[in-house]
């Protein structure tokens, strides 16, 4: 459904791109994770694909259909929550501010919220402030925001880095529970190569200049589990290989 | 400059985000080095200055501003620069900048002390506290007939405005520095054995200094804004006067605005000479460091 | 709670009781003209501003404060937005507008003359060009600070421009344009007064004039009294207005304005009202 072909960035003429002849494809329904280290142009490669900036060459499609604008089917989860809300609007202000600009009448606005904050467990929040929660339920604030949307396809930039070990294990799972109960296409980044291995289907480890250095098929249970699947040898063995692929050294590129 | 006002959390608000997450992320002039980012202001805003003058000019030849009213710059710059030559300028604005200096010593060498001991003593804070909140948004223009009446129009009465206005920003500055002195650094003084007074003078007063300067910045300010209207309302010699004089003499337009120029330039420099001396005084502070606050 | 809030209003009322009471007995013993006692004051101020005057000379100076207090904020905001958008422009810009700043108001008093003679046009028009300033630059910044992240947020979902302008933008630069607003209503006082005190034939400064010239003292001073109150009650009320508009930027900052003096050393949060000068003074990146 997402299909990016040889997206380049150059922001200066003179240096290197940075990202460089990115091509991949999520499908439907995917669980898609793309794991880079700090630098690898992960934010740029984002603000590519959500068309907020135009790349310098190379394409994205949703649907068929290019990307040259925030496209209506496509919402974002920002890492930074504390700065993606806004401190100034409820809770339920927050997850029904784009809603207005899509259509929704009044009582639409306040069902698709009430809907979304119920999904993330937080129903009875929706007047509190933002500031007022803890980092973990901002996130998921963020996350309602999101879902109601209602997006077909959900990209997520590191959104679990600023909170909590425990708390980080509560959102992975109830992100793969939103992700099975909607119908909806997930693609994920993050540096944290466990977290990318246990939500995803496929990882894209990413490289720099941002592009697509190894595809690696996540062949675990569909069902997963904090400790159950964590512990599974073939867990273990995916994490070492995504980690190599991370670090392998590249032919095509210095390390740098 | 701090990126959004809700940066700096304090410790203990409920659900704060993480410090580094409010941080400054690198901004569009991130690529470019401090010096030609310097460079560049400085380029764009003598750019902009010339563009304003210029667009003026074409607007007053042009008609759309009357030109009894508001002369063109073309006007006004040789006015201007008459009076920095035949030296006419420096008598009024000595005069200004007396009334200015006199008043706001007056006030700092009061307003200091009297903060110093509000802000340390909690018993003297609790009884000055509605007092000061009544007194400080009292407009100080409003005591000029009663000086004028006291002092007389002369230097004593500009002084005496200058003085009271200007009390209040430094005396409630001096209050928030002193009280806010991290308890921390004062007991750590206390504890390896401190006099009170090597406490006062060592942490105290160096801890509150940002505060006063701030107080002063402000005074500075309002220091000339009442300068002026002392000057122009009731007679007492300086700028203002000359901008009267000129308003009266009729078909003095331009000279008008030349005196005009030379009051808001004092007050730009004057402006930026306490910044400047603020940053030489307290680069120690956070807030001056690379990096930190502002 | 409530006792020690009774004890606070006690103590804060001692001192300023102990004041007057101090200065009735000395202007009753010392009988110097230019001080008369407070009950002479106090009665001069009741038969002239309860409420004989009210119509005629305190609502005509509060109009003309107010048009021209309403005017150099709105004009301060939208010029503020506009340059605000352009980093550009607002770099270019921004020595003449410092300039501008620094200009001390009353020396624009002759102009005014000049333009609108002595009316009630005039008077605003004074108070709005000496009071729009410190409003424009607070904008200005405050809309340059706008986070990039929220933006980003807002147009990846899709909000239109307008509507990134009035529930983004001007939210979150809210708490500067009230910094600045609250140094514009100090200005728009004192021009106010001084407006008044130079060519009127009303309002609260002009009576004060007026009786000083006919050495009607206890007039003159009820006057200046109530010129008092009426900064007072100006500061009070903004301050109640950005307590509310406000309650947001409040909790999260834990203190009552922004500006560089108390954000950088403050570290414990408490209510405080501090200057209105300082957050347009420390606005120099």
């Amino acid at each position: 459904m997402l299909d990016v072909r040889d997206l380049t960035k150059t922001y200066d003429p003179a240096g290197t791109p940075a990202m460089a002849d990115l091509t991949f494809t999520v499908g439907e329904r995917e669980f898609v994770c793309i794991v880079g280290s700090s630098g690898c142009g992960k934010t740029t490669m984002l603000r590519c694909l959500s068309g907020l900036v135009a790349p310098t060459s190379g394409t994205v499609t949703l649907d068929g259909v290019p990307v040259d604008g925030p496209p209506k089917d496509m919402a974002f989860v920002f890492q930074d929550y504390s700065r993606s809300l806004l401190p100034w609007m409820t809770v339920a202000g927050n997850v029904g501010f784009p809603l207005p600009y899509k259509g929704l009448s009044k009582a639409q606005v306040a069902a698709a919220t009430a809907e979304a904050l119920a999904a993330v467990g937080l129903a009875d929040r929706g007047d509190s402030y933002p500031w007022q929660l803890s980092g973990g339920m901002q996130q998921r604030v963020a996350i309602a925001r999101a879902l109601a949307y209602q997006p077909r396809i959900l990209l997520m930039d590191e959104p679990f880095a600023s909170v909590d070990a425990q708390t980080r294990a509560d959102l992975e799972d109830l992100l793969l529970d939103i992700w099975r109960r909607y119908d909806i296409t997930i693609l994920f980044v993050t540096h944290d190569i466990d977290e990318a291995v246990y939500l995803a289907q496929r990882v894209l480890v990413l490289r720099r200049p941002a592009h697509v250095h190894e595809v690696v098929e996540i062949d675990l249970p569909a069902e997963r589990d904090q400790l159950a699947t964590k512990q599974l040898p073939r867990f273990g063995e995916l994490r070492s290989h995504v980690l190599s692929s991370l670090r392998a050294p590249d032919p095509a590129v210095l390390p740098g | 400059m701090q990126l959004s006002t809700t940066g700096t959390a304090a410790p203990g608000e409920p659900a704060a985000a993480p410090p580094t997450a409010r941080r400054g992320v690198a901004r569009d002039g991130s690529r470019l080095r401090t010096a030609d980012l310097g460079l560049r202001r400085l380029g764009l805003g003598l750019a902009g200055v010339v563009a304003v003058v210029l667009l003026l000019e074409i607007v007053v030849r042009v008609g759309l501003l009357p030109q009894a009213w508001f002369p063109p710059p073309s006007e006004i710059f040789p006015d201007f620069a008459g009076l920095v030559t035949t030296g006419e300028l420096f008598v009024p604005l000595g005069q200004t900048l007396q009334g200015w200096v006199l008043g706001i010593l007056a006030a700092t060498v009061v307003a200091v002390p009297l903060g110093v001991l509000i802000g340390s003593l909690e018993l003297a804070h609790r009884l000055t506290r509605f007092m000061l909140e009544f007194l400080r948004p009292i407009p100080p223009v409003a005591l000029i007939p009663a000086a004028v009446l006291i002092f007389g129009s002369n230097l004593d009465m500009k002084v005496f405005l200058i003085a009271f206005g200007t009390f209040w920003p430094v005396l409630l500055q001096t209050v928030y520095g002193v009280h806010d002195v991290d308890p921390t650094a004062r007991d750590t003084a206390r504890s390896y054995g401190l006099a009170p007074r090597a406490v006062l003078l060592r942490v105290t007063l160096p801890s509150a200094l940002p505060y006063i300067a701030t107080g002063l910045r402000i005074a500075s300010a309002i220091g000339l804004i009442l300068a002026v209207t002392s000057e122009i309302v009731v007679g007492v010699p300086g700028i203002g006067v000359r901008i009267t004089d000129a308003q009266s003499a009729g078909g003095a337009e331009a000279l008008m605005y030349a005196w005009i120029l030379a009051a808001g330039l004092l007050g730009w420099v004057l402006n930026g000479a306490l910044q400047m001396a603020e940053r030489r005084l307290l680069h120690w502070h956070p807030s001056f460091r690379p990096g930190g606050g502002r | 709670m409530i006792r020690n809030r009774i004890t606070d209003w006690a103590l804060a009322l001692v001192l300023p009781v102990l004041l007057l009471v101090a200065y009735d007995g000395w202007a009753r013993t010392a009988d110097d003209f230019f001080f008369p006692p407070l009950s002479e004051i106090g009665g001069t101020f009741a038969d002239e501003w309860l409420f004989t005057r009210i119509p005629t000379d305190l609502l005509p100076s509060l109009v003309r404060m107010l048009a021209g207090f309403a005017l150099a904020v709105l004009i301060g905001v939208a010029l503020g937005t506009l340059l605000g958008f352009s980093r550009t422009l607002s770099t270019a810009l921004d020595p003449v507008l410092q300039f501008l700043r620094a200009l001390p108001p009353p020396a624009l008093i002759p102009v005014s003359l000049l333009v609108f003679g002595a009316g009630d046009s005039a008077k605003v028009f004074l108070i709005a060009l000496g009071a729009v300033w410190p409003v424009l630059l607070n904008t200005v910044d405050g809309v340059r600070g706008v986070d990039r992240t929220a933006l980003d947020m807002a147009r990846s979902y899709r909000v239109p421009a307008h509507a990134r302008l009035t529930r983004l933008v001007l939210p979150a630069a809210l708490p500067r344009i009230f910094a600045g607003a609250r140094t514009a209503l100090g200005i728009a006082i004192i021009l106010m007064v001084v407006s008044e005190l130079i060519g009127a034939d009303n309002g609260v400064g002009y009576v004060v004039q007026l009786a000083q010239r006919g050495f009607d003292i206890p007039e003159m001073w009820a006057g200046t009294v109530l010129l008092g109150l009426l900064g007072f009650s100006a500061n009070a009320l903004f301050v109640a207005v950005e307590r509310r508009v406000l309650h947001w930027h409040l909790a999260i900052s834990g203190r009552a304005t922004t500006g560089r003096a108390s954000s950088a050393p403050r570290r414990r949060s408490r209510r405080t009202t501090p200057n209105p000068t300082e957050a347009a003074g420390a606005r120099r990146p």
